[in-house]
Protein backbone atom coordinates (compact mmCIF):
# COMPACT_ATOMS: atom_id res chain seq x y z
CA UNK A 1 0.00 0.00 0.00
CA UNK A 2 1.04 3.56 -0.93
CA UNK A 3 -0.24 6.48 0.90
CA UNK A 4 0.36 10.07 -1.28
CA UNK A 5 -0.16 13.11 0.41
CA UNK A 6 -1.58 16.28 -1.07
CA UNK A 7 -1.14 19.66 0.64
CA UNK A 8 -3.57 22.07 -0.70
CA UNK A 9 -7.42 21.91 -2.38
CA UNK A 10 -7.35 24.83 -4.89
CA UNK A 11 -7.21 24.28 -8.88
CA UNK A 12 -3.78 22.07 -9.06
CA UNK A 13 -4.11 19.78 -5.58
CA UNK A 14 -7.71 18.98 -5.73
CA UNK A 15 -7.24 18.03 -9.65
CA UNK A 16 -4.22 16.21 -8.60
CA UNK A 17 -6.38 13.94 -5.64
CA UNK A 18 -9.28 13.09 -8.21
CA UNK A 19 -6.81 11.58 -10.68
CA UNK A 20 -4.93 9.68 -8.49
CA UNK A 21 -8.32 8.52 -6.47
CA UNK A 22 -9.15 7.52 -10.62
CA UNK A 23 -6.10 5.91 -11.07
CA UNK A 24 -4.78 3.96 -7.88
CA UNK A 25 -6.48 0.86 -7.00
CA UNK A 26 -8.61 0.95 -3.16
CA UNK A 27 -5.66 -0.31 -1.29
CA UNK A 28 -3.29 2.85 -1.45
CA UNK A 29 -4.53 5.92 0.40
CA UNK A 30 -4.57 9.22 -1.04
CA UNK A 31 -4.94 12.28 1.68
CA UNK A 32 -6.04 16.35 1.33
CA UNK A 33 -4.27 18.63 3.38
CA UNK A 34 -6.36 21.80 3.02
CA UNK A 35 -6.84 24.90 5.31
CA UNK A 36 -9.96 25.54 3.99
CA UNK A 37 -13.11 23.90 4.37
CA UNK A 38 -14.67 24.82 0.72
CA UNK A 39 -13.10 24.64 -2.78
CA UNK A 40 -13.42 28.00 -4.44
CA UNK A 41 -13.70 28.56 -8.35
CA UNK A 42 -11.51 31.12 -7.91
CA UNK A 43 -12.40 32.86 -11.93
CA UNK A 44 -15.55 33.58 -11.01
CA UNK A 45 -15.20 35.90 -7.53
CA UNK A 46 -14.59 38.43 -10.37
CA UNK A 47 -18.65 38.63 -10.46
CA UNK A 48 -19.43 37.73 -6.94
CA UNK A 49 -17.33 41.26 -6.73
CA UNK A 50 -19.74 43.17 -8.42
CA UNK A 51 -22.85 41.26 -6.86
CA UNK A 52 -23.49 39.42 -9.99
CA UNK A 53 -22.89 36.09 -8.49
CA UNK A 54 -23.31 35.14 -4.65
CA UNK A 55 -20.57 33.47 -2.56
CA UNK A 56 -22.18 30.22 -2.55
CA UNK A 57 -22.65 29.79 -6.43
CA UNK A 58 -18.81 29.90 -6.46
CA UNK A 59 -17.77 27.43 -3.56
CA UNK A 60 -18.70 24.36 -2.15
CA UNK A 61 -17.96 22.31 0.48
CA UNK A 62 -15.03 19.64 0.36
CA UNK A 63 -15.71 16.86 2.87
CA UNK A 64 -18.47 15.31 0.99
CA UNK A 65 -16.81 14.85 -2.19
CA UNK A 66 -13.81 13.41 -0.09
CA UNK A 67 -16.02 11.36 1.09
CA UNK A 68 -17.93 9.64 -1.53
CA UNK A 69 -14.57 9.53 -3.77
CA UNK A 70 -12.99 7.85 -0.61
CA UNK A 71 -10.08 10.54 -0.52
CA UNK A 72 -8.85 11.11 3.04
CA UNK A 73 -9.21 14.87 4.15
CA UNK A 74 -7.76 16.99 7.15
CA UNK A 75 -9.06 20.39 7.05
CA UNK A 76 -5.48 21.52 8.63
CA UNK A 77 -2.65 23.73 7.61
CA UNK A 78 1.08 22.39 6.84
CA UNK A 79 3.44 23.78 8.90
CA UNK A 80 6.20 21.44 8.56
CA UNK A 81 7.75 18.85 6.00
CA UNK A 82 10.18 16.10 7.13
CA UNK A 83 11.41 14.84 3.51
CA UNK A 84 13.48 12.34 5.49
CA UNK A 85 11.32 11.34 8.12
CA UNK A 86 12.49 11.67 11.76
CA UNK A 87 14.19 10.02 15.09
CA UNK A 88 11.25 7.30 14.77
CA UNK A 89 10.37 6.55 11.08
CA UNK A 90 12.47 7.02 7.59
CA UNK A 91 9.31 7.71 6.18
CA UNK A 92 8.50 11.49 4.71
CA UNK A 93 6.39 13.08 7.15
CA UNK A 94 4.28 16.32 7.26
CA UNK A 95 3.28 19.01 10.50
CA UNK A 96 -0.01 19.74 10.32
CA UNK A 97 -2.52 21.75 12.67
CA UNK A 98 -5.70 21.80 12.28
CA UNK A 99 -7.95 24.58 11.63
CA UNK A 100 -11.15 22.71 11.52
CA UNK A 101 -13.11 24.55 14.83
CA UNK A 102 -13.39 21.29 16.63
CA UNK A 103 -10.02 20.30 16.26
CA UNK A 104 -8.35 23.84 16.00
CA UNK A 105 -4.91 24.39 16.74
CA UNK A 106 -4.28 20.71 17.38
CA UNK A 107 -0.66 18.94 16.03
CA UNK A 108 -0.32 16.11 14.18
CA UNK A 109 2.87 14.31 11.99
CA UNK A 110 1.20 12.77 8.91
CA UNK A 111 3.69 9.99 6.93
CA UNK A 112 4.19 10.01 3.27
CA UNK A 113 5.55 7.50 0.41
CA UNK A 114 4.67 10.27 -2.16
CA UNK A 115 4.10 14.21 -1.93
CA UNK A 116 2.50 17.08 -3.43
CA UNK A 117 2.58 20.27 -2.65
CA UNK A 118 -0.04 22.62 -4.10
CA UNK A 119 -0.76 25.01 -1.35
CA UNK A 120 -0.89 27.80 -3.58
CA UNK A 121 -0.21 31.37 -2.61
CA UNK A 122 0.24 33.39 0.53
CA UNK A 123 -1.85 36.90 -0.59
CA UNK A 124 0.84 39.15 0.95
CA UNK A 125 -0.92 42.65 1.91
CA UNK A 126 1.44 43.46 4.26
CA UNK A 127 3.83 43.80 1.30
CA UNK A 128 2.00 47.58 1.01
CA UNK A 129 1.06 49.75 3.73
CA UNK A 130 -2.32 50.30 4.43
CA UNK A 131 -3.92 47.77 1.53
CA UNK A 132 -5.69 44.58 1.82
CA UNK A 133 -9.28 44.12 3.86
CA UNK A 134 -7.64 44.67 6.80
CA UNK A 135 -6.33 48.34 5.39
CA UNK A 136 -7.94 50.69 3.09
CA UNK A 137 -8.74 48.61 -0.48
CA UNK A 138 -10.49 46.11 -1.57
CA UNK A 139 -9.44 42.24 -2.93
CA UNK A 140 -11.27 39.03 -5.17
CA UNK A 141 -8.92 36.84 -4.53
CA UNK A 142 -10.85 34.83 -2.04
CA UNK A 143 -15.10 34.75 -1.78
CA UNK A 144 -15.00 36.31 1.58
CA UNK A 145 -12.79 39.26 -0.11
CA UNK A 146 -15.48 39.43 -3.41
CA UNK A 147 -18.13 39.74 -1.10
CA UNK A 148 -16.91 42.59 0.86
CA UNK A 149 -15.96 44.17 -2.20
CA UNK A 150 -19.16 43.87 -3.73
CA UNK A 151 -20.63 46.45 -0.62
CA UNK A 152 -18.38 48.45 -0.36
CA UNK A 153 -18.87 49.09 -4.83
CA UNK A 154 -23.06 49.10 -3.71
CA UNK A 155 -22.06 51.97 -1.17
CA UNK A 156 -20.14 54.14 -3.94
CA UNK A 157 -22.87 53.61 -6.45
CA UNK A 158 -25.44 54.60 -4.21
CA UNK A 159 -23.46 57.69 -3.81
CA UNK A 160 -23.31 58.39 -7.53
CA UNK A 161 -26.98 58.35 -7.67
CA UNK A 162 -26.63 61.19 -5.48
CA UNK A 163 -25.04 62.72 -8.25
CA UNK A 164 -21.77 63.17 -6.45
CA UNK A 165 -18.55 62.32 -8.77
CA UNK A 166 -16.54 59.37 -7.75
CA UNK A 167 -12.98 57.61 -8.43
CA UNK A 168 -12.77 53.85 -8.37
CA UNK A 169 -8.89 52.39 -8.87
CA UNK A 170 -8.48 48.41 -9.60
CA UNK A 171 -5.30 46.99 -10.54
CA UNK A 172 -2.30 45.90 -8.57
CA UNK A 173 -0.88 46.57 -5.87
CA UNK A 174 2.89 46.10 -5.28
CA UNK A 175 5.25 45.84 -8.25
CA UNK A 176 5.54 42.40 -8.35
CA UNK A 177 2.07 41.23 -8.21
CA UNK A 178 0.92 38.52 -10.74
CA UNK A 179 -2.87 38.15 -11.67
CA UNK A 180 -3.02 41.24 -13.51
CA UNK A 181 -5.79 39.91 -15.90
CA UNK A 182 -7.77 39.62 -12.43
CA UNK A 183 -7.75 43.34 -12.19
CA UNK A 184 -8.11 43.58 -15.69
CA UNK A 185 -11.74 41.42 -15.34
CA UNK A 186 -12.72 43.78 -12.55
CA UNK A 187 -12.21 46.95 -14.07
CA UNK A 188 -14.25 45.79 -16.86
CA UNK A 189 -17.05 44.51 -14.64
CA UNK A 190 -16.90 47.36 -12.24
CA UNK A 191 -17.51 49.81 -15.67
CA UNK A 192 -20.26 47.63 -17.04
CA UNK A 193 -22.16 47.98 -13.54
CA UNK A 194 -21.74 51.70 -12.98
CA UNK A 195 -23.35 51.52 -16.87
CA UNK A 196 -26.09 49.17 -15.73
CA UNK A 197 -26.58 51.69 -13.11
CA UNK A 198 -26.61 54.59 -14.92
CA UNK A 199 -23.79 56.34 -13.01
CA UNK A 200 -20.82 55.69 -15.57
CA UNK A 201 -20.53 59.50 -16.12
CA UNK A 202 -20.39 60.41 -12.72
CA UNK A 203 -17.12 58.04 -12.12
CA UNK A 204 -13.96 58.14 -12.98
CA UNK A 205 -12.55 54.62 -13.37
CA UNK A 206 -8.21 54.38 -13.53
CA UNK A 207 -6.42 50.66 -13.72
CA UNK A 208 -3.78 51.25 -12.14
CA UNK A 209 -1.11 48.27 -12.99
CA UNK A 210 2.44 46.78 -12.55
CA UNK A 211 2.34 46.12 -16.53
CA UNK A 212 5.39 48.02 -18.38
CA UNK A 213 2.44 47.88 -21.05
CA UNK A 214 -1.41 47.53 -21.62
CA UNK A 215 -2.21 43.78 -22.46
CA UNK A 216 1.33 42.34 -21.11
CA UNK A 217 -0.77 40.19 -18.63
CA UNK A 218 2.43 39.13 -16.94
CA UNK A 219 3.29 37.00 -19.99
CA UNK A 220 5.03 39.57 -21.67
CA UNK A 221 2.23 40.11 -23.97
CA UNK A 222 1.00 38.80 -27.30
CA UNK A 223 1.10 39.57 -31.19
CA UNK A 224 -2.05 37.89 -32.45
CA UNK A 225 -2.64 37.51 -36.34
CA UNK A 226 -5.50 39.45 -37.10
CA UNK A 227 -6.93 39.52 -40.60
CA UNK A 228 -3.51 39.20 -42.22
CA UNK A 229 -1.85 41.81 -39.48
CA UNK A 230 0.23 41.20 -36.58
CA UNK A 231 -1.54 43.18 -33.98
CA UNK A 232 -0.51 43.47 -29.96
CA UNK A 233 -1.80 42.58 -27.15
CA UNK A 234 -1.32 46.21 -26.47
CA UNK A 235 -2.99 47.68 -29.06
CA UNK A 236 -6.10 45.09 -28.54
CA UNK A 237 -6.59 45.87 -24.89
CA UNK A 238 -5.82 49.71 -25.51
CA UNK A 239 -8.80 49.78 -27.85
CA UNK A 240 -11.28 48.18 -25.34
CA UNK A 241 -9.82 50.78 -22.47
CA UNK A 242 -10.61 53.70 -25.30
CA UNK A 243 -13.99 52.54 -26.02
CA UNK A 244 -14.92 52.16 -21.99
CA UNK A 245 -13.41 55.24 -21.20
CA UNK A 246 -11.35 53.92 -18.72
CA UNK A 247 -7.95 55.79 -18.45
CA UNK A 248 -4.47 53.06 -17.84
CA UNK A 249 -1.55 54.50 -15.48
CA UNK A 250 1.25 51.60 -16.26
CA UNK A 251 4.12 50.72 -14.79
CA UNK A 252 3.47 51.26 -11.23
CA UNK A 253 4.67 50.21 -7.69
CA UNK A 254 2.22 51.07 -4.82
CA UNK A 255 4.52 52.24 -2.27
CA UNK A 256 1.81 52.74 0.79
CA UNK A 257 -2.26 53.22 1.18
CA UNK A 258 -4.26 55.87 3.38
CA UNK A 259 -7.57 56.61 3.45
CA UNK A 260 -9.03 57.76 0.32
CA UNK A 261 -5.12 58.46 -1.32
CA UNK A 262 -2.87 56.14 -3.12
CA UNK A 263 0.76 56.54 -3.47
CA UNK A 264 2.50 54.99 -6.27
CA UNK A 265 5.87 55.15 -8.06
CA UNK A 266 6.10 54.93 -11.59
CA UNK A 267 8.91 53.14 -14.38
CA UNK A 268 10.21 56.54 -14.53
CA UNK A 269 10.88 56.96 -10.81
CA UNK A 270 8.27 59.60 -10.33
CA UNK A 271 6.09 59.44 -7.32
CA UNK A 272 2.19 60.35 -7.76
CA UNK A 273 -0.90 60.11 -5.57
CA UNK A 274 -4.13 59.51 -6.64
CA UNK A 275 -7.50 59.84 -4.87
CA UNK A 276 -10.22 57.38 -4.69
CA UNK A 277 -13.29 56.48 -2.64
CA UNK A 278 -13.22 52.83 -4.25
CA UNK A 279 -9.77 50.67 -4.75
CA UNK A 280 -9.65 47.35 -5.75
CA UNK A 281 -5.66 46.63 -5.50
CA UNK A 282 -4.38 42.62 -6.29
CA UNK A 283 -1.49 41.86 -3.20
CA UNK A 284 1.83 40.55 -4.46
CA UNK A 285 1.57 36.06 -3.77
CA UNK A 286 4.33 34.58 -1.70
CA UNK A 287 4.64 30.80 -0.93
CA UNK A 288 2.95 29.47 2.22
CA UNK A 289 5.32 29.88 4.63
CA UNK A 290 6.48 25.91 5.46
CA UNK A 291 9.56 24.95 7.40
CA UNK A 292 11.53 22.04 6.45
CA UNK A 293 13.80 19.66 8.68
CA UNK A 294 16.01 16.61 8.21
CA UNK A 295 15.67 13.69 9.97
CA UNK A 296 18.25 15.14 13.18
CA UNK A 297 15.37 17.91 12.80
CA UNK A 298 17.88 20.23 11.53
CA UNK A 299 16.33 23.11 9.67
CA UNK A 300 16.80 22.46 5.59
CA UNK A 301 13.97 25.32 4.58
CA UNK A 302 15.96 27.01 2.43
CA UNK A 303 17.05 23.43 0.52
CA UNK A 304 13.63 23.09 -0.45
CA UNK A 305 12.31 26.78 -0.56
CA UNK A 306 14.02 29.69 -2.88
CA UNK A 307 13.34 32.86 -0.13
CA UNK A 308 9.90 34.14 -2.00
CA UNK A 309 8.79 30.77 -0.18
CA UNK A 310 8.06 29.05 -3.30
CA UNK A 311 9.34 25.31 -3.84
CA UNK A 312 12.05 24.47 -5.22
CA UNK A 313 11.62 22.10 -8.96
CA UNK A 314 13.35 20.91 -11.96
CA UNK A 315 13.70 24.63 -13.02
CA UNK A 316 17.03 26.03 -14.23
CA UNK A 317 17.19 28.57 -11.33
CA UNK A 318 21.02 30.46 -12.64
CA UNK A 319 20.57 33.94 -12.47
CA UNK A 320 20.47 35.30 -16.21
CA UNK A 321 19.09 38.42 -18.24
CA UNK A 322 15.93 38.76 -19.98
CA UNK A 323 17.65 38.26 -23.29
CA UNK A 324 18.99 34.94 -22.04
CA UNK A 325 16.09 33.29 -21.26
CA UNK A 326 14.85 29.81 -22.73
CA UNK A 327 11.88 27.77 -22.35
CA UNK A 328 14.08 25.08 -21.01
CA UNK A 329 14.83 27.61 -18.04
CA UNK A 330 11.06 25.87 -17.13
CA UNK A 331 10.53 23.09 -15.35
CA UNK A 332 9.11 19.93 -17.12
CA UNK A 333 8.04 17.34 -14.37
CA UNK A 334 7.94 19.33 -11.09
CA UNK A 335 9.97 17.27 -8.70
CA UNK A 336 11.57 18.73 -6.13
CA UNK A 337 15.45 18.50 -6.49
CA UNK A 338 17.06 15.89 -5.01
CA UNK A 339 14.17 14.12 -4.02
CA UNK A 340 11.94 11.43 -6.05
CA UNK A 341 8.94 11.30 -4.11
CA UNK A 342 8.01 15.34 -3.36
CA UNK A 343 6.52 17.62 -6.40
CA UNK A 344 5.42 20.96 -6.01
CA UNK A 345 2.50 22.22 -8.54
CA UNK A 346 0.55 25.62 -9.24
CA UNK A 347 1.09 28.78 -7.62
CA UNK A 348 3.28 26.66 -4.96
CA UNK A 349 6.75 26.02 -7.54
CA UNK A 350 9.75 28.35 -7.88
CA UNK A 351 9.45 29.96 -10.81
CA UNK A 352 13.07 30.17 -13.00
CA UNK A 353 12.17 33.82 -13.47
CA UNK A 354 9.01 36.33 -14.72
CA UNK A 355 8.01 35.46 -18.03
CA UNK A 356 7.40 39.83 -18.89
CA UNK A 357 10.89 41.40 -19.10
CA UNK A 358 11.80 42.57 -15.47
CA UNK A 359 12.18 46.72 -15.09
CA UNK A 360 13.39 48.55 -12.72
CA UNK A 361 12.81 52.50 -11.80
CA UNK A 362 16.25 54.64 -11.53
CA UNK A 363 15.30 54.73 -7.66
CA UNK A 364 15.81 50.82 -7.87
CA UNK A 365 11.75 49.87 -7.48
CA UNK A 366 11.41 46.39 -8.48
CA UNK A 367 8.57 46.58 -11.16
CA UNK A 368 8.09 43.29 -12.81
CA UNK A 369 4.91 41.11 -13.02
CA UNK A 370 5.56 37.36 -11.58
CA UNK A 371 4.49 34.51 -13.67
CA UNK A 372 1.02 33.47 -13.25
CA UNK A 373 0.66 29.77 -12.93
CA UNK A 374 -2.90 29.68 -12.03
CA UNK A 375 -5.87 28.09 -13.88
CA UNK A 376 -5.57 25.77 -17.06
CA UNK A 377 -1.74 25.07 -16.43
CA UNK A 378 -2.45 24.58 -12.69
CA UNK A 379 -4.89 21.56 -13.47
CA UNK A 380 -2.80 20.37 -15.76
CA UNK A 381 0.43 20.41 -13.63
CA UNK A 382 -1.96 18.99 -11.00
CA UNK A 383 -2.71 15.84 -13.53
CA UNK A 384 0.29 15.51 -14.82
CA UNK A 385 1.94 15.00 -11.51
CA UNK A 386 -0.81 12.35 -10.29
CA UNK A 387 -0.05 10.57 -13.21
CA UNK A 388 3.52 10.07 -12.54
CA UNK A 389 2.60 8.94 -9.29
CA UNK A 390 0.61 6.41 -10.09
CA UNK A 391 2.98 5.20 -12.62
CA UNK A 392 5.56 4.65 -10.18
CA UNK A 393 3.42 3.02 -7.42
CA UNK A 394 1.88 0.55 -10.31
CA UNK A 395 5.18 0.19 -12.38
CA UNK A 396 7.90 1.00 -9.95
CA UNK A 397 10.50 3.82 -8.87
CA UNK A 398 11.79 3.46 -12.64
CA UNK A 399 8.79 4.85 -14.58
CA UNK A 400 9.38 7.75 -16.83
CA UNK A 401 7.76 11.01 -14.93
CA UNK A 402 5.12 12.92 -16.95
CA UNK A 403 5.79 16.38 -18.62
CA UNK A 404 3.84 19.16 -18.72
CA UNK A 405 6.39 22.39 -18.99
CA UNK A 406 4.84 26.11 -18.61
CA UNK A 407 6.87 26.26 -22.46
CA UNK A 408 5.07 23.54 -24.67
CA UNK A 409 1.44 24.05 -23.41
CA UNK A 410 -1.40 26.17 -23.82
CA UNK A 411 -3.51 28.34 -21.63
CA UNK A 412 -7.04 30.11 -22.53
CA UNK A 413 -7.73 33.18 -20.72
CA UNK A 414 -10.93 34.64 -20.69
CA UNK A 415 -11.53 37.98 -19.12
CA UNK A 416 -14.94 38.92 -18.29
CA UNK A 417 -15.68 42.44 -18.84
CA UNK A 418 -19.66 42.41 -17.89
CA UNK A 419 -22.06 40.20 -17.17
CA UNK A 420 -25.47 38.88 -19.08
CA UNK A 421 -26.79 36.52 -21.08
CA UNK A 422 -27.18 38.86 -24.44
CA UNK A 423 -25.97 42.01 -22.56
CA UNK A 424 -22.37 40.17 -21.65
CA UNK A 425 -18.88 40.61 -23.04
CA UNK A 426 -15.47 39.26 -22.70
CA UNK A 427 -11.68 39.24 -24.00
CA UNK A 428 -11.08 35.55 -24.63
CA UNK A 429 -7.95 35.07 -25.85
CA UNK A 430 -5.93 31.61 -25.91
CA UNK A 431 -1.71 31.21 -26.43
CA UNK A 432 0.11 28.72 -27.03
CA UNK A 433 2.97 28.23 -25.28
CA UNK A 434 2.08 30.18 -21.98
CA UNK A 435 5.91 30.83 -21.36
CA UNK A 436 7.22 32.79 -25.09
CA UNK A 437 9.90 30.34 -26.80
CA UNK A 438 11.56 32.73 -29.46
CA UNK A 439 13.98 30.00 -30.37
CA UNK A 440 10.99 27.98 -32.35
CA UNK A 441 8.29 31.04 -32.87
CA UNK A 442 9.27 34.55 -34.41
CA UNK A 443 6.49 36.46 -32.07
CA UNK A 444 6.99 33.76 -29.03
CA UNK A 445 4.33 31.70 -29.53
CA UNK A 446 1.85 29.88 -32.31
CA UNK A 447 0.74 32.47 -34.45
CA UNK A 448 -2.66 30.25 -35.26
CA UNK A 449 -3.41 29.25 -31.72
CA UNK A 450 -2.23 32.51 -29.91
CA UNK A 451 -5.63 34.60 -30.71
CA UNK A 452 -7.46 37.22 -28.69
CA UNK A 453 -11.32 38.19 -29.31
CA UNK A 454 -13.70 40.22 -27.93
CA UNK A 455 -17.27 39.77 -27.79
CA UNK A 456 -20.23 38.07 -26.17
CA UNK A 457 -19.66 34.76 -27.02
CA UNK A 458 -16.15 35.22 -24.38
CA UNK A 459 -19.05 35.53 -21.86
CA UNK A 460 -20.63 32.42 -22.77
CA UNK A 461 -17.38 30.29 -22.74
CA UNK A 462 -16.54 32.13 -19.13
CA UNK A 463 -20.11 30.76 -17.85
CA UNK A 464 -19.81 27.63 -19.74
CA UNK A 465 -16.16 27.55 -17.77
CA UNK A 466 -17.79 28.08 -14.60
CA UNK A 467 -20.42 25.32 -14.73
CA UNK A 468 -18.10 22.88 -16.26
CA UNK A 469 -15.40 23.52 -13.78
CA UNK A 470 -17.52 23.23 -10.92
CA UNK A 471 -19.32 19.82 -11.86
CA UNK A 472 -15.51 18.72 -12.63
CA UNK A 473 -14.16 19.44 -9.03
CA UNK A 474 -17.40 18.15 -7.69
CA UNK A 475 -16.23 14.75 -8.90
CA UNK A 476 -19.87 14.65 -10.89
CA UNK A 477 -20.16 11.45 -13.36
CA UNK A 478 -17.75 11.76 -16.66
CA UNK A 479 -15.85 14.43 -14.31
CA UNK A 480 -12.35 13.02 -16.14
CA UNK A 481 -13.51 13.65 -19.70
CA UNK A 482 -13.55 17.47 -19.37
CA UNK A 483 -10.41 18.85 -19.64
CA UNK A 484 -8.30 20.31 -17.40
CA UNK B 1 3.33 48.74 -35.11
CA UNK B 2 1.93 51.83 -33.08
CA UNK B 3 2.71 51.25 -29.39
CA UNK B 4 0.79 52.74 -26.17
CA UNK B 5 3.60 53.32 -24.50
CA UNK B 6 3.71 57.70 -24.14
CA UNK B 7 2.61 58.96 -20.70
CA UNK B 8 0.51 62.10 -20.75
CA UNK B 9 0.48 63.69 -17.25
CA UNK B 10 -3.15 64.64 -16.94
CA UNK B 11 -6.41 63.82 -14.89
CA UNK B 12 -4.89 65.52 -11.22
CA UNK B 13 -0.69 64.83 -11.93
CA UNK B 14 -1.33 61.02 -12.77
CA UNK B 15 0.68 59.51 -15.92
CA UNK B 16 -2.20 58.66 -17.32
CA UNK B 17 -1.96 56.36 -21.07
CA UNK B 18 -2.51 58.55 -24.12
CA UNK B 19 -4.94 55.97 -25.78
CA UNK B 20 -5.64 58.21 -28.70
CA UNK B 21 -4.18 55.79 -31.25
CA UNK B 22 -5.79 53.05 -29.86
CA UNK B 23 -8.38 51.94 -32.52
CA UNK B 24 -12.18 52.21 -31.75
CA UNK B 25 -14.26 49.78 -32.61
CA UNK B 26 -17.08 50.66 -35.60
CA UNK B 27 -20.39 50.31 -35.29
CA UNK B 28 -20.43 47.42 -37.45
CA UNK B 29 -17.78 45.61 -35.12
CA UNK B 30 -19.54 46.68 -32.01
CA UNK B 31 -22.82 45.45 -33.96
CA UNK B 32 -21.11 42.06 -34.58
CA UNK B 33 -20.02 41.51 -30.87
CA UNK B 34 -23.12 41.49 -30.41
CA UNK B 35 -24.88 39.76 -32.84
CA UNK B 36 -26.30 36.23 -31.15
CA UNK B 37 -25.70 34.52 -34.70
CA UNK B 38 -22.32 35.27 -34.97
CA UNK B 39 -21.05 35.22 -31.59
CA UNK B 40 -22.85 31.50 -31.73
CA UNK B 41 -20.54 30.27 -34.31
CA UNK B 42 -17.51 32.45 -32.57
CA UNK B 43 -18.20 30.42 -29.04
CA UNK B 44 -18.16 26.94 -31.25
CA UNK B 45 -14.75 28.46 -33.09
CA UNK B 46 -13.53 29.47 -29.78
CA UNK B 47 -14.69 25.74 -27.85
CA UNK B 48 -12.76 23.95 -31.07
CA UNK B 49 -9.34 26.45 -30.58
CA UNK B 50 -9.11 25.60 -26.90
CA UNK B 51 -10.02 22.03 -27.75
CA UNK B 52 -7.17 21.75 -30.33
CA UNK B 53 -5.00 23.30 -28.20
CA UNK B 54 -5.36 20.96 -25.37
CA UNK B 55 -5.04 18.01 -27.55
CA UNK B 56 -1.54 19.89 -29.14
CA UNK B 57 -0.15 21.36 -26.23
CA UNK B 58 -0.88 19.82 -23.27
CA UNK B 59 1.22 16.40 -23.14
Amino acid sequence: MAEVLILGAGVSGHTAALHLRRLLGSQHKVTVVSPNSQWNWIPSNIWVGVGEMAKKDVVFPLAPVYARKKIGFHQAKAVAIRPKGDADDSRGAVDIEYTLPEKAGTTERLRYDYLINATGPKLKFEATEGMGPGGHTESVCTADHAVEANHKLREVIEVLKTGKPQTLVVGTGHGTCTCEGAAFEYVFNVDHELRQAGVRDLARVVYLTNEAALGDFGVDGMVFDQQGFQTTSELWTGSLFRERGVEAVVGTHVHRVEERTIHYETLDGTTHTLEFDFAMLIPPFGGVPLQAYDAEGNDITSELFAPSGFMKVDADYTPKPYEEWRAEDWPTTYAAPGYDNIWAVGIAFAPPHQISKPRKSPNGTVIAPSPPRTGMPSGVMGKTVAMTIADRIKHGTSAAPHTASMARMGAACVASAGTGLTKGSAAAMTMLPVVPDYQRFTTGRDERETRGELGLHGHWVKLMLHYLFLYKAKARPGWQMIPE
Amino acid sequence: MTQLSMHEPAGGGNPVLDLSKAPLPTAKTLGARRNLWLQFWRFVAFDLRIMRMVIKGHH
